[in-house]
């Protein structure tokens, strides 16, 4: 049995084959640009930064409607434009990304399965020249705010048995051992632990190990389905920012095909931080 | 292991071990972080463990975690020095960012 959507997922050895082109765009979805797509990127990629592009300068949220069709004008992209995303750290951004694109309606999206982990571990050409692209004109669709859960969601999910939440960061964040590794020291919360009720599935389980590829099907459902992320329910996946969370987003509703996943971008920097809210440990 | 060699001396930011054959200064500010990187430090030329520490933009910057001073080159005092110059740049920084109360 395959992926629910096949269709969002290509592998490296197709991009290398299928270059960007007029009606194709590749593009590189980085945490650390200067550590990534600087160093060198897929040729004829463009880059959208994750902290930069994405987020709004001033609030923390993403970017407003205007601002992504900005974004896409600035990437040559247009509505009917094939966009093929692929990034650093496990394509945790990529995914994080494609969220946002479904966001505002883009229909035809896919994710390199493997990002740069496995374009690396293949040993395929690296280029640093920048492609020149010329500015498109992008009419976005208003926001699709199923895909997204806020605080205020999280909270009145609590106790509710049709809805499911999905921590997916690791067992030490979990368990409020740590509040974020030590790589990130600006990502921490007041508190530790994670929300009521909430099944730990660390992001991580649904790839395999060798090359960051998502899991078959046959596994990830062994991976959710035991501890009760089943198709009938609401699920909330959230992780510390939002971009893991958004990779299990991803394999839920895109490879399991569930009918209703969301996105907690808020996630423990805002659930952790807030006075009152509760944490189990 | 080099969390179980015996401590010569410490300071609040600073450990420094006795290895087999080097002294080892480790920054305690960089506890935890994982080793991506052994190389030599340009500046003091002895070896050092580094990993990478992401800023609020996501970038990363290479951080050393803790030095090596031979010993055959380097004495506990030489090394005190080093880790006395970290020591006093660190209560700075705190100083200027979390200031006690009088």
């Amino acid at each position: 049995m395959g992926y629910a959507h096949p269709e969002v997922l290509v592998d490296t050895e197709w991009v290398s084959k299928n270059p960007p082109g007029e009606k194709r765009k590749l593009v590189e979805v980085d945490y650390d640009p200067v550590n990534g797509y600087q160093k060198g990127h897929i040729s004829g990629s463009s880059l959208i930064w994750w902290k930069r592009d994405i987020n709004d300068p001033v609030t923390r949220d993403i970017i407003g409607k205007k601002q992504f069709e900005e974004l896409m004008a600035k990437n040559g992209i247009t509505s009917d434009t094939e966009v093929i995303l692929y990034g650093d750290f496990n394509n945790w951004f990529a995914a994080f990304v494609f969220w946002v694109f479904k966001i505002y309606g883009h229909e035809n999206l896919k994710i390199m399965n493997g990002g740069r982990k496995k374009w690396e571990l293949e040993n395929r050409d690296y280029t640093t020249d920048e492609p020149q692209i010329p500015k498109s004109t992008y009419i976005a669709q208003p926001p699709d705010e199923g895909l997204r859960a806020y605080l205020f969601d999280v909270s009145r999910a609590l106790g509710k048995e049709d809805t499911v939440m999905v921590d997916v960061r690791s067992p030490a964040e979990f368990s409020g051992q740590i509040t974020a590794p030590p790589e990130y020291p600006m990502e921490h919360a007041q508190r530790g632990g994670h929300i009521p009720n909430a099944n730990n599935i660390p992001w991580a389980t649904a790839v395999n190990d060798a090359d960051g590829t998502f899991k078959a099907v046959e596994e990830l459902k062994q991976n959710y389905e035991p501890k009760g992320v089943t198709p009938d329910k609401d699920v909330i996946c959230y992780c510390r920012i939002g971009e893991r969370s958004s990779h299990s987003w991803f394999v839920l509703k895109y490879l399991l095909g569930y009918p209703r996943v969301r996105n907690y971008d808020g996630s423990w920097t805002e659930w952790g931080n807030m006075i009152g809210n509760p944490v189990e440990k | 292991m080099l969390l179980d060699l015996p401590v010569l001396k410490k300071g609040t930011f600073y450990f420094i071990k006795d290895g087999e054959s080097d002294i080892i200064l480790e920054d305690k500010t960089k506890r935890g972080l994982p080793v991506r990187e052994t190389s030599i430090d340009e500046k003091l030329n002895v070896k050092v463990d580094k990993g990478m520490i992401h800023d609020m933009d996501g970038i990363g910057h290479w951080v050393s975690i803790r030095w090596y001073f031979s010993k055959d080159l380097y004495d506990l005092s030489d090394v005190i020095l080093h880790a006395e110059i970290m020591e006093k740049k660190y209560a700075e920084l705190r100083e200027l960012t979390c200031p006690d109360d009088d």
